[in-house]
């Protein structure tokens, strides 16, 4: 069946004003309930049929949700109904997270970021999300909120497939710490659409590098994939060759080879598997250079 | 009457007229039109087979929905309804051809519960076999997809072959092509690919029936032939023409997607179930992806023969065109392809042998170029594959050959005044034709290509134009067209010749607008770039009719001869006496005697027509004919980009393009047209496929269907024109907003093949096609 | 379905209306206060035909609830210039002839003026990358881009 004309009937929506309502209606409503943010996700999969909620939260007003405060010891902390374009904008995330900048500019377009949020993007639990691949290697923690109130899940541990995410049934998403990222660190998003703007990514790739004493190489990468697996992923492999080797051109060639090993894409509309394995290599590559020179 | 020397509106860039209604919200389009409270809506349920029997459909729940007026089905719309061809029915009647197809409406109050009950409708289906490639369909063992095809009603200039599923066999027949292969010293010989692709339009198709008690039926639809759905419409329904209104509001985009009728009937069938309430269809843009129509994909086989000179001799060329499920249109285009075969060259031995084949795939028609697009792939890379082997340079391989003024072409026609050399020239130096500029990165490879292209109007051999003038007291008047202004300008360039033929300010002339059936003059369609030369004609005479009675009439008044007399600026003057006289309420309430004598002269009506009358037969067997066309327009493209080679992405650094158009009415508009059409041909070079799976697009969104975007428009787009007159077009004006669109697609293959050395038969080339070939051309070299 | 009540302020005056909770605000504009001029190209957030500004960011007006605009102040492009006078973008896509269907051309509108908002000064890249979530088929968009940088001059010089 094609998508309806517009959103259908038979919903409420519901603006919650505190965490503890969002938790008593998911607990009441079950699957029937959905969480509204940004809606860009939401109303699209509802126009679809591919959810039929009766009940939509709206949670972008609960205090904080919308806050982005930075300090030199937590770091970042992000609401879950920050927008893509609150983020890009904001002073201490261009100046200290680069990468994570750079994931939200990469979000659709500039009408689409005025309302999607990073809570959104991660909730929704895509491969192709444009702010997890910068999380992942920022190592950022999601605090998430349930019957027992607050809990932290680590970025690494918040994506469990497409759209599965580490949230129980009654839990929600109430922000994003990202801690302070290392001294001297230099990072990079690349993003591959079938056209230039606008697109979902066929690959990307989200490269941190910073000088360490703890690396024979004099320096640590971590590189996270998007759209190449079930999940955004980091590439442990590829990492431990930049940690260990001198860096030059043959690291980052290994390196970008293991990011490509480390990826399992699939053939789908949008791209074939064998084209997203090369591009996943060329991008780690091409992320390694632009981060390598960022930090000479 | 003004001379070439002294044009005021002809010829300049003249701000559009309905600018400022567009830039400000005003414009009214077919969703913008209040209806009132009697508003009905309609939603279509559409097949989720490619081929299957209708056993059974029960309604029963969704008129059991509140709120739901009726439900039509395919008994509802026994008629067949067609423009060349009619083989469909409103409502699919006892089978489904397509995905998509329609196969019941709902009537209801608001669109949401006619979705709604929609939703509860129940079919039962047969699957039948069914086939998806035209080489495949034109097996004779493939599913017949048209058993009844021999008793179709179709245009005396088609040649169906009934018991198969070909809706159209196009053939040429020139020259001694046996021979010719013998003399021919390099011979190139290939297949290509087009898929089928859409026009996106940014609206979406729309229509809004309404049936009356009395049997009066109106319709109001986003379309380019006000005319031809009336026709078809009430030949569906079995009532005369004058029972049928169609009102076309302003048009958001139609590329030949809007060009006949394709969902329109939707409206009034349901409309007839619900007299007296006007029923809105309108389509998502899902729908509009692959259920109103979509351009034909082509599957060509080419072969090209020269003389080691260069000189083209031999063509052999076999077009399966992918049609779709429905041809009414697009049989047409396999015939115009068949006629263009040769692209504009002169080649004096050819064989064509042009298929319009029926698939299971979406119904596909006309889309800007009517089919000389998708030829011109074919032929423009079989030129530059020829121009490598023989040694010889594109641009000279082509100057040699193309077609020039007086030149025998395909048909036996004999070519009129154009300028094509002239364009090639012109795109030549634009792109630095020869000189190679080095890539802007190492791992980024730089190419040029060019290309030339050719198109004539594909119509009935009697397409039509009226025109009217009507004044108010003032002086200025209203001006009655049938043409649809889409955006290409043409309720401008009417006002602009109406203006400039009677001599009044541009300002004193208003376009009697929305065009409606009942009310405005005949247009055959707004299509095949034919508006600016055909309607522009229309009114230039309507413009002197009026301007002859005036100056008849003020020629008696002042006892002069009405040679001595013009009109400027909207006031009569005589050379001979220097007397004036305005147009202000002469025009209504004529002149007054001296000496209560009376008056002469009352309302003054100027009428106009244009009707090509000298358009020949092409003979069946050879495809040969005196003047199968009215005229051609030429051009040629150059393209100059860029391949990244670690991701197959290519940039698009400059575009050079030129047409002889005869005469720029409205250069603005012009160029408007050569930067829409290059953009809209590179989209298509790059992006753009319906990628449909067992006839199921899956790409029916603008997720997953990409079109050129801001970002990846060109930033350099040089356009220029060419102005060798056409004998019989106002000022000399021929059409262009086609052929804008035509050469892109191959001048980007071509710049490809100079950038890498890889050729693409098959578009688009996306980056992964370009990157997976980068890597096999590694892997040879390895 | 819930129907709330909602106040909105659209090109400065203040509506009060009842909207059903699957209401966009695209629908809203154009069905319940008759603004026609916001079109529907898609519904799902990805041609930007729709775009109006909402509390002065521009957003695609059918991925909006009416409900969640409630308090909100909106502009369309009836919104855009005052009286009898053209906004300087909607005078220079006149005067550098950037109209042609005119379907992408009040969503297109509204995101140049907000690009225009945000930065007087746009270079080339920053003006695509503002307009990529405007899809236009006929223009080619050269002459929106032209029109953008004519309407920062003509700012520059008042």
């Amino acid at each position: 069946m094609l998508p309806r004309p517009s959103l259908p009937p038979g919903f409420d929506y519901l603006r919650a004003a505190s965490p503890d309502e969002v938790v008593g209606l998911l607990q009441r409503h079950g699957d029937a309930a959905r969480l509204l943010s940004g809606g860009t996700d939401l109303f699209v999969k509802m126009r679809d049929g591919a959810v039929q909620p009766k009940v939509v939260v709206d949670v972008k007003h609960l205090p904080g949700m919308r806050d982005i405060a930075f300090d030199e010891g937590t770091g970042l902390t992000i609401g879950a109904a920050a927008t893509m374009n609150e983020l890009v904008r904001h002073p201490a995330v261009q100046a200290r997270y680069t990468v994570l900048a750079e994931g939200a500019r990469a979000v659709a377009t500039y009408q689409v970021r005025n309302r999607a949020t990073i809570g959104g993007n991660l909730c929704n639990c895509s491969p192709c999300a444009d702010t997890a691949p910068a999380l992942l290697v920022l190592r950022a923690r999601m605090l998430v909120y349930g019957p027992g109130g607050e809990r932290e899940v680590s970025a690494a541990e918040f994506f469990l497939g497409p759209g599965l995410s580490a949230l129980r049934a009654d839990e929600f998403l109430m922000s994003i710490r990202v801690p302070v990222p290392p001294n001297g660190s230099r990072g990079k998003y690349l993003k591959l659409g079938r056209n230039r703007g606008g697109d979902l990514a066929i690959a990307s790739v989200a490269v941190l590098g910073f000088p360490s004493e703890d690396a024979p190489s004099g320096y640590l990468f971590r590189i996270a994939l998007g759209s190449v697996a079930p999940t955004p992923i980091r590439t442990p492999l590829a990492e431990e060759v930049l940690a260990e080797r001198a860096l030059g051109a043959d690291a980052f060639a290994a390196a970008a080879e293991e990011s490509m090993k480390a990826a399992t894409p699939i053939d789908d509309v949008r791209a074939t598997a064998a084209y997203r394995r090369a591009m996943v290599r060329n991008l780690t590559l091409q992320g390694l250079q632009e981060v390598w020179a960022a930090l000479q | 009457m003004s001379d070439q020397q002294t044009l005021r509106y002809v010829g300049k860039s003249v701000p559009r007229l309905d600018a400022f209604d567009k830039v400000t919200g005003a414009a009214e389009y077919t969703d913008d039109v209040a209806f009132g409270p009697g508003l009905l809506y309609g939603r279509v349920l559409r097949s989720p087979y490619a081929h299957a029997l209708i056993k059974r459909i029960d309604a029963s729940k969704a008129l059991a929905v509140p709120g739901v007026k009726a439900v039509v089905t395919g008994k509802d719309t026994p008629g067949f309804i067609g423009l060349y061809l009619r083989d469909r029915h409103i409502f699919c009647t006892d089978r489904v051809r397509c995905v998509g197809d329609s196969v019941a409406g709902v009537i209801a109050a608001s669109e949401e519960i006619a979705e709604n009950a929609m939703r509860l409708i129940e079919v039962e289906y047969e699957p039948l076999p069914a086939v998806f490639d035209p080489l495949q369909a034109i097996k004779p063992d493939a599913p017949l997809i048209h058993p009844d095809l021999g008793s179709y009603h179709v245009a005396a200039f088609l040649l169906p072959k009934p018991g198969t599923n070909i809706s159209n066999h196009f053939k040429v027949r020139k020259g001694d092509i046996d021979g010719a292969w013998t003399k021919c010293e390099v011979i190139v010989d290939e297949w290509y690919r087009t898929p089928q692709i859409q026009h996106v339009p940014l609206e979406p198709h729309i229509a809004v029936g309404r049936w009356d008690r009395s049997g009066e039926v109106t319709m109001w639809s986003s379309t380019q032939a006000p005319f031809t759905q009336r026709n078809l419409i009430a030949q569906a329904f079995g009532l005369s023409q004058g029972r049928v209104r169609v009102i076309g509001n302003l048009v958001g985009g139609g590329f030949g997607c809007k060009a006949g009728v394709t969902m329109e009937g939707l409206s009034v069938a349901m409309a007839k179930l619900v007299p007296g309430h006007p029923v809105k269809v309108r389509f998502t843009r899902e729908e509009e992806f692959f259920c109103a129509s979509t351009r034909q994909g082509l599957v060509a086989h080419v072969k090209l023969g020269a003389t080691k000179d260069g000189k083209l001799l031999a063509l052999e060329v076999e077009y399966f065109w992918d049609g779709g499920c429905y041809t009414e249109y697009g049989t047409n285009i396999t015939r115009a392809a068949g006629y263009s075969s040769t692209g504009p060259y002169v080649v004096p031995n050819v064989k064509t042998d042009s298929y319009c084949v029926y698939t299971n795939n979406p119904s596909a028609g006309p889309m800007r170029g009517f089919g000389m697009p998708e030829i011109h792939w074919s032929i423009e890379q079989t030129i530059d594959r020829l121009a490598e082997r023989l040694e010889i340079d594109g641009v000279e391989l082509r100057r040699m050959n193309c077609v020039k003024t007086g030149d025998e072409i395909v048909t036996g026609m004999i070519m009129h005044p154009i300028g094509l050399t002239q364009c090639i020239d012109k795109v030549a130096e634009a792109i630095g034709w020869g000189k190679k500029a080095a890539p802007s990165a190492p791992h980024r490879k730089r190419g040029k290509g060019i290309a030339i292209m050719w198109k004539a109007p594909a119509m009935p051999h009697n397409p039509g134009s009226e025109a009217w003038l009507v004044f108010n007291d003032d002086g200025t008047l209203n001006l009655g067209v049938g043409g649809q202004e889409l955006g290409q300008g043409a309720f401008t360039i009417a006002a602009q010749i109406a203006a400039e033929q009677l001599g009044v300010p541009l300002d004193w002339v208003r376009l009697a607008r929305p065009i409606d059936t009942r009310y405005s003059p005949y247009e055959w369609q707004t299509v095949a770039s034919r508006t600016t030369w055909s309607m522009g004609n229309a009114i230039r005479a309507a413009a002197s009719d009026a301007r002859k009675q005036i100056l008849d009439l003020v020629a008696q008044f002042w006892d002069e001869s009405a040679d001595d007399l013009d009109i400027r600026d909207g006031e009569v003057i005589s050379h001979k006496s220097e007397r004036s006289l305005s147009l202000r309420d002469m025009v209504i309430g004529g002149l007054r005697l001296p000496g209560d004598q009376g008056f002469i002269g009352g309302p003054i009506m100027g009428r106009g027509k244009f009707m090509p009358t000298y358009v020949t037969d092409l003979d069946p067997e050879t495809g040969q004919g005196k003047r199968a066309v009215v005229h051609y327009t030429v051009g040629a493209e150059a393209v100059e980009l860029e391949v990244d080679t670690t991701t197959g992405q290519v940039e698009v650094v400059k575009v050079a393009a030129a047409f002889d158009v005869g005469k720029a009415v409205n250069p603005g508009l012009v160029v408007g047209q050569i930067e829409g059409g290059v953009v809209q041909g590179l989209s298509s070079a790059l992006f753009e496929q319906l990628q449909l799976e067992k006839g199921r697009p899956l790409n029916a969104s603008f997720v997953d269907y990409r079109i050129m975007s801001a970002m990846d428009a060109p930033k350099d787009i040089i356009s220029e024109y060419v102005e060798v007159g056409q004998d019989d077009g106002p000022w000399g004006a021929r059409g262009v907003g086609e052929h804008t669109m035509v050469p892109t697609a191959p001048a980007v293959a071509n710049a490809i093949y100079d950038a890498l050395g890889i050729r693409f038969n098959e578009m688009p080339l996306t980056a992964e096609k370009i990157y997976m070939a980068l890597q096999e051309q590694r892997g040879a070299e390895d | 379905m819930a129907v709330h009540s909602i106040t909105v302020k659209v090109n400065g005056a203040e509506e009060r209306v009842r909207v059903p909770s699957n209401m966009t605000l695209l629908r809203l504009l154009r069905e319940e206060l008759g603004l026609t001029g916001t079109k529907n190209g898609c519904s799902a957030g990805e041609c930007g035909a729709c775009t109006v500004m909402l509390n002065g960011q521009p957003v695609n007006s059918c991925m909006v609830l009416a409900v969640e605009a409630d308090g909100a102040e909106v502009t369309t492009v009836e919104g855009l210039g005052s009286g009898d006078e053209l906004d300087v973008i909607q005078q220079a896509f006149v005067e550098v002839g950037a109209v042609q269907c005119g379907f992408c051309t009040p969503g297109m509108l509204i995101s140049a003026r907000a690009l225009l908002n945000r930065n007087p000064n746009p270079g080339e890249d920053e003006i695509r990358e503002a307009l990529v979530g405007n899809l236009c088929r006929c223009t080619g968009y050269k002459p929106i881009i032209a029109a953008v940088q004519r309407a920062a001059k003509m700012m520059r010089k008042r």
